[in-house]
């Protein structure tokens, strides 16, 4: 499903190069419920980032169901992100001049919205218990509130992969608890891959494929390894 | 998405007045220059259309105020081919006009009144025109009678008025001249013009050519002229000539200036000519002005933008994460600054119609502003013009974030 083969990614600033990523190679079944973990500065946020096209690596490559990402041009990297992947950041993620309805609709605005989308988009507001609010706007909602507006514009799409950056740092444990209900049943009903950003272990089930990132390098220990092994034949 | 950049506009609504204040100003300012010379444009060309003969004067002069022929110069016109009539004038400033001079008259707006007084009251001062009566009567185009017929009251001059104090004046100076009640002056009225030697005027006729150069002229006998003006027989100030064929006033004018070398034969043409020129100086200067004030909001504009993009560049890391394309971003900003320029043109144009309403209640006596609908595109063209111009730069600065830069500016 995702395969990533030997990925560096170094920025510049300035006179220094930082080497966020030095090597990393991994691969994430499909509709596995996968976790990037580390430290704060070790690359986990790059790392999640260039699989959904957000910038490209340094070198090495990327491959998210065939398509290798590295060779995209810059039209099709708007296409894949619009309709194959749904992204979810720790916060700032809604617009706060559309209402929640809108902004589940963001990736369509340009195109232009059909009621079907429309009705897609309050149906799965009300999915993640938001049906009564489909016309606020984010200021008036919660920050758990504001998350599963995000979620929700994330799957409107119907994504392959769906990929979260901290999802619940913000959150206090019960509206992360939500979140997390949410994603896992996707996982469940939809076989969607999801890879998850997390500072916080509690949410990890013993079968999750677990990516530990440490200085830009994949540090599988023995027993994540074993599940990874497992994962890959189920 | 273009409600979507509408309403980015009005979430930052002290902003976009601002913005707007700053664009209206400048396209308003060139909606009333443009306004203001078209008001010129008529106001010359109503009046010297009217005028369908030649004026003879002295070279290079500005005025037949200033101008003066020996009287036998009549004759030597009347020799031309295709001369038909040739109709003797004195012109002068006129003295006092019921004890006020009119010097004395602008020399004071000048220290009380300040330059746009000055202005008009040096405009305004009366002219005293005194014609030869019989061949005035058998021009074909006396601006002075068919005006007097048309609007105006009374009797035109006959020759039965040589050698009397009689004059026609128009209603303007009716106005400026009032009598000791208080009143316009009225057909019947008695003016007394003079310095020392003040004489009584009958007002016999009251004419209305609604034409700021013309309705300032006191009309009488040209013999009466000469007693009160102190010109002698053998001197008028210019001739109005009527040509056998009007359409060959162009030839006969030069003809006339072949034959005598001291004079101008200005037909309305040439007037028109001159007048075309200045207008086209004022056009260059018009230009100039819009370049300046399309400058002037560009830059207010960019500024408004950078601003607004600069602070939701986050917000556009999220929309391109959900896959709006950089064409997408630089629409959605190049819209909303469109749209400022948009709400920019309608306010001025709005402005500009009251503005101009407004003052031609006030300056009347022919000048007249005029708004044609023209001006009204021209100044929402210009305003989204710079709108949009001054939102590509912006626009095109928002759309270049890398998505995943824009994302880490918010997440920490
Ligand atoms: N645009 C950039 N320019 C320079 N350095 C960068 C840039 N983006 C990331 N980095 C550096 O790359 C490294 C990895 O950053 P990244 O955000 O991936 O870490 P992270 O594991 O997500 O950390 P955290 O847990 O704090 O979010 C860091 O040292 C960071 O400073
Ligand atoms: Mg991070």
């Amino acid at each position: 499903m995702i395969d990533v083969a030997d990925v560096k990614k170094s920025f510049r600033s300035g006179e220094r190069t930082v080497e966020a990523l030095r090597g990393v190679t991994c691969h994430i079944p499909k509709g596995r419920f996968a976790f990037i973990v580390g430290p704060s500065g070790s690359g986990k946020s790059t790392l999640l980032y260039l699989l959904g096209a957000l910038d490209r690596p340094t070198s090495g490559r990327i491959v998210v169901s065939g398509t290798d990402l590295t060779a995209m041009s810059e039209a099709e990297q708007n296409h894949y992100r619009r309709d194959r992947i749904g992204f979810i950041f720790q916060a700032f993620n809604l617009i706060s001049n559309l209402t929640a309805v809108e902004n589940v609709l963001v990736p369509y605005l340009p195109r232009g919205l059909t009621p079907e989308l429309e009705r897609r988009a309050v149906e799965l507001l009300t999915q993640v218990g938001l049906g009564g609010r489909v016309d606020h706007r984010p200021y008036q909602l919660s920050g758990g509130e504001q998350q599963r507006v995000a979620i929700a514009r994330a799957l409107i799409k119907d994504p392959e992969v769906v990929l979260a950056d901290e999802p619940t740092g913000e959150l206090d444990s019960k509206a992360g608890d939500e979140v997390y209900r949410i994603l896992r049943r996707l996982q469940a009903e939809r076989q969607t891959t999801l890879v998850v950003v997390t500072h916080d272990r509690r949410f990890i089930n013993p079968d999750d494929l677990v990516l530990e990132i440490q200085d830009g390098l994949l540090k599988t220990d023995e027993s994540e390894h074993q599940r990874n092994l497992i994962g890959a034949e189920v | 998405m273009g409600r979507f950049a509408w309403r980015n506009l009005l979430t930052r609504p002290l902003r976009t007045t601002l913005a707007l204040v700053g664009l209206s100003i400048p396209i308003l300012g060139v909606i009333g220059l443009f306004s203001l010379s078209g008001g010129l444009r008529n106001l010359v060309g109503d009046t010297l259309n009217k005028i369908q003969g030649v004026m003879v004067m002295r070279d290079n002069l500005p005025s037949p105020v200033f101008s003066d022929l020996p009287t036998n110069y009549g004759e030597r016109l009347k020799a031309v081919p295709g001369v038909k009539v040739v109709a003797p004038e004195v012109w002068k400033i006129a003295p006092s006009v019921n004890g006020t001079r009119s010097f004395t008259r602008t020399a004071s707006d000048l220290i009380t009144g300040g330059g746009a007084k000055a202005m008009k009251s040096l405009l305004d001062m009366p002219l005293i025109q005194g014609q030869d009566i019989p061949t005035h009567t058998n021009l074909r185009s006396g601006v002075y009678p068919s005006s007097l017929k048309e609007k105006g009251e009374g009797r035109y001059l006959e020759p039965s008025d040589a050698g009397t104090n009689r004059v026609v004046i128009s209603r303007k100076l009716s106005k400026d001249f009032l009598k000791p009640d208080g009143t316009p002056s009225g057909v019947g009225d008695k003016l007394r013009i003079g310095d020392k030697d003040v004489k009584e005027f009958e007002i016999v006729g009251i004419y209305d050519t609604g034409s700021m150069f013309l309705d300032v002229v006191i009309v009488m006998d040209i013999g009466t002229a000469r007693k009160l003006l102190g010109v002698s027989e053998d001197q008028v100030s210019t001739f109005y000539v009527e040509m056998t064929d009007p359409t060959a006033n162009d030839k006969v004018s030069l003809a006339i200036e072949k034959a005598m070398p001291d004079v101008d034969a200005r037909s309305m043409n040439e007037f028109m000519a001159n007048f075309g020129v200045i207008m086209s100086k004022v056009d260059i200067f018009l230009l100039m002005t819009v370049s300046l004030a399309l400058l002037v909001g560009i830059v207010g504009i960019i500024n408004t933008m950078l601003m607004s993009t600069t602070e939701r560049f986050v917000e556009f890391g999220v929309l391109r994460t959900n896959g709006w394309s950089q064409g997408n971003v630089l629409a959605l900003v190049t819209a909303e600054s469109a749209f400022l320029g948009l709400m920019a043109g309608a306010i001025s144009c709005v402005m500009a119609y009251a503005g101009v309403t407004i003052i031609n209640q006030f300056i009347g006596d022919g000048l007249r502003l005029t708004l044609p609908f023209w001006l009204f595109g021209l100044g929402i063209g210009i305003s989204l013009v710079t709108g949009t111009l001054g939102g590509l730069y912006p626009a095109w600065r928002a759309s270049k974030l890398v998505p995943m830069d824009a994302i880490r500016l918010g997440s920490h």
